[in-house]
Formats: structure tokens, sequence, C-alpha cells
């Protein structure tokens, strides 16, 4: 009964993380941070290297909630993975070249080495950078809707309440925008 | 990304439709076989998710920076060598919080000490939302145990058919909300009822809220009528 009790919380979790819940993203970003400093820190790093690790650990994870690549299996189960991500991004810091010459190999982080990373698509990882960082770039009005309707998943109605204009505005600004996006997306590339 | 094909409007909502997952049966199974046949559709499908996926994650990105804010300080800072400006500061310090302290102790009636000492929110109820047919009531619990007390009242205040349990827990979120009129007005509907379980922890929470108003004796008549221990501590720090 109680583990059944635990496993819905992990699942709850996850929903609320799927949904970009902001308060249940926060809670959980917040709460596991103290761990993985702490590792980072023991392990010849920062405070800003802790933070850098970790926003790219939580991201990876964010992503795999999405595609269904992850399913927990206990009730720490997410905090868990979100630990050995950050872990294994640390590793691949530390055993970067310009972290080695600059810092002595310890026998504790030599062991790391023999670490196997998960291998991400690079092609697909490329393509998903390109429009991120075309996202960054995009004019205000575009970005603060299109984070609204996608990151928020807010409705074109409640949107066009908050706005105060018509449905069918938003809903071609939208269209508008997402080609905007993308031509600076194709643009970037060429 | 290509860009010999152009996205059509209708195309990118089909696509949001089928990453939300609020296509009909029919509809999924149709994109699905389009999916696997039309390698021009699926690169396209491809794209616009990337796009989705990337505002996603930027977005993500950029309130992480700002989640990063919350997170209490661990200081690294090393202890810097005394020397004595140093001390002098501090010594400079301790006399004003001392200071301070003591006006503030002579400023304050016991009873407030007593209440500060005394009142820590009720801890709440395992919130297990899945088969919960009281979802409205369990979600605001979220927001009580997040210390959200605002939200969790405003939620809690919209539910129409009020029990003994919901009377408790606003009683309880607005005593915290520093609010103890209307904490009173709810508790005192909690206590009506003997049989309820929490009905010791009711009446503590009543005498505490009679307590933060000034009404001592009120405070004291339903600190009297609870059993568990730290009410009767407090009811006896309350006749010394």
């Amino acid at each position: 009964m109680r583990d059944a009790y635990k496993i819905d919380h992990q699942l709850q979790l996850i929903t609320a993380i799927k949904d970009n819940n902001s308060i249940a993203l926060k809670a959980f970003y917040v709460s596991n941070y103290p761990k993985i400093e702490a590792l980072v820190l023991k392990n010849s790093g920062s405070q800003d290297h802790a933070k850098d690790v970790y926003q790219e650990a939580f991201i990876s994870m964010w992503n795999n909630i999405r595609n269904e690549s992850f399913t927990p299996q206990n009730d720490s189960a997410l905090q868990g993975y979100l630990y050995q991500i950050a872990k294994n991004k640390w590793m691949d810091v530390l055993r970067s070249k310009r972290f080695k010459s600059t810092q002595p190999l310890s026998e504790e982080r030599s062991l790391y080495l023999s670490y196997d990373e998960i291998n991400e698509d690079e092609d697909y990882s490329e393509k998903l950078n390109a429009t991120m960082q075309s996202f960054k770039d995009l004019g205000q009005p575009c970005k603060d809707l299109l984070k609204t309707f996608y990151f928020e998943k807010k409705s074109l109605r409640e949107i066009a309440s908050e706005l105060k204009i018509e449905e069918s505005s938003v809903r071609n600004k939208k269209y508008r925008c997402m080609e905007k996006l993308r031509n600076t997306v194709l643009a970037s590339k060429s | 990304m290509k860009d010999n094909s152009n996205i059509s409007q209708e195309l990118l909502e089909t696509v949001e439709r089928f990453y939300n997952g609020t296509m009909s049966k029919q509809e999924r199974l149709n994109f699905e076989l389009r999916l696997d046949e039309d390698s021009q559709f699926r690169t396209q499908v491809e794209d616009i998710k990337t796009l989705i996926l990337g505002i996603e994650n930027q977005s993500l990105k950029e309130q992480l920076d700002t989640f990063h804010e919350d997170i209490p300080k661990s200081s690294p800072t090393k202890p810097s060598g005394f020397n004595f400006s140093n001390i002098r500061k501090l010594a400079a310090a301790a006399v004003i919080l001392i200071a301070i302290t003591s006006v503030w102790y002579f400023m304050t009636p016991q009873t407030d000490r007593l209440y500060a000492k005394y009142f820590t929110p009720d801890p709440g109820l395992p919130t297990t939302m899945s088969s919960n047919a009281n979802f409205e009531f369990y979600d605001a619990m979220v927001n009580y145990k997040q210390g959200d007390y605002k939200t969790a009242i405003e939620k809690w205040e919209a539910i129409k058919v009020k029990n003994d349990t919901l009377n408790y827990f606003l009683g309880v979120a607005h005593l915290a909300n520093k609010n103890e009129k209307d904490a009173v007005a709810f508790l005192e509907k909690a206590t009506q009822n003997s049989d309820f379980t929490l009905s010791n922890e009711a009446f503590y929470y009543l005498g505490l809220a009679y307590l933060k108003d000034g009404n001592i004796e009120k405070a004291k008549l339903n600190l009297q009528r609870s059993t568990i221990e730290i009410s009767q501590a407090l009811l006896s720090a309350l006749n010394n």
C-alpha cells in the first residue's frame, strides 16, 4: 500500500513536470540542488560549475520525461536519475581537455574516466540548439506569445482575453511567429 | 530543417493536436499512418516538433535562472583573520542587537511571545490525488503545505460543501496567514462537533487564535478543552 502511494507520488510529480507546472518545477529544482552542489564542490568544481552542470542535467531530465524515455521504478527514482545525469555531466567536464590541463588528475577523478556516457543524437541536438538560440533572440512579442502557448500551455482563448484581442488574431499571430522562428533557424544554418 | 516545403497553418495545428494528445482516435490513426508512409510529411512533422521543443527548452532554461536565485546560499566564505577593527565592529553590532532585542522583549506583551513560541501550522494531510474525488481540497492542501496560505484559503473557500476538516484547515490557514479573526470563526465551527477526529487540535488552535486576538479568557477556555500535551503546556504558561 505504502509503496503504491510512493509510486503514485512520483507519477504525480512527473505529470506536473510534463505540464511545466512552474510551482512543481521550482520545488523540484530547489530541493535537489544541494546534493549536486556538494558533489561538484567536493570534486574540484566551483559553485558556478555546479549551477551550470545542474541546469544542463535538469533540462536533460525534463526532455527525457517528455519523450517517455524515463519511467519511475521507486519513490526517489526521479531524484536519483537527476543526480546521475548531473554526475555524468560533471565527469565529462572533468575529463575534458581544458579542465585536465589546469587540474592535476586525482585518483578519484581518473576512476570516472571509465564511465560510459549517454550518447545523444548529434544531428538532432544541433537542430535543437539552433532553434533554442533563434528563439532566444526572437523579438519579445513573438517570444512571449510562443512561450505562453507552448511552454505555459495556455489556451488561445486565455491568451486572447489576457491580451484583449480576438482569439483568431492570436491564432494567426502564433502562426506568423512560428514562421518567423523557423525562418531564423533556417537562416542561421546557411 | 529544409526550406523547400512551407509549413501551413493547418499542418502546424495538426501537429500541435498530435503533440498534446487532443486528437480523436481516428485522426490519430490516420496521422500515424501518413507518418509511416510519407517521408516528406515525416520531416515536416519532425521540424515542427523541433521548433516546439526548442521553444520549451529555451523557456525552461530561462526560468531555471530565476529558480536558482531562490536557492538558499551555502556560504563558502572562509573565516577572515581577526583584527581589531573587526572586533570593534562585531562588538558594536552585538550591543545594537542586544538593545533591539531587549526593547522588543519589553515592548511586546507576554501573550504575543507565547503565541510566537507555540504557534506552528498543522503539518497538513498527505496528498494523494490520483483516485481522490475530493480534488479541490487536496489541490489546496498542496498550496497549504508549501506555505502559500493565501492560495490555499482561496481554493478552500471556493468549495461549497464545508465539513469539519475543511473548517479546521481553513482556520489554521487563516491563523498562519495572520488573520486571527477569520481563524476564530472557522475554528469555532470546527469545534462544534465532538466526534471530529481533529477536535483536540481544533481546540488548541482556537485557543491560539484567541490568544493572538488578545482574548485571554477564551484562549484558556479552549486550551482546557484540548487534551494534547502542548495545549496543556501553553495553558500552564498562561496561568503563570
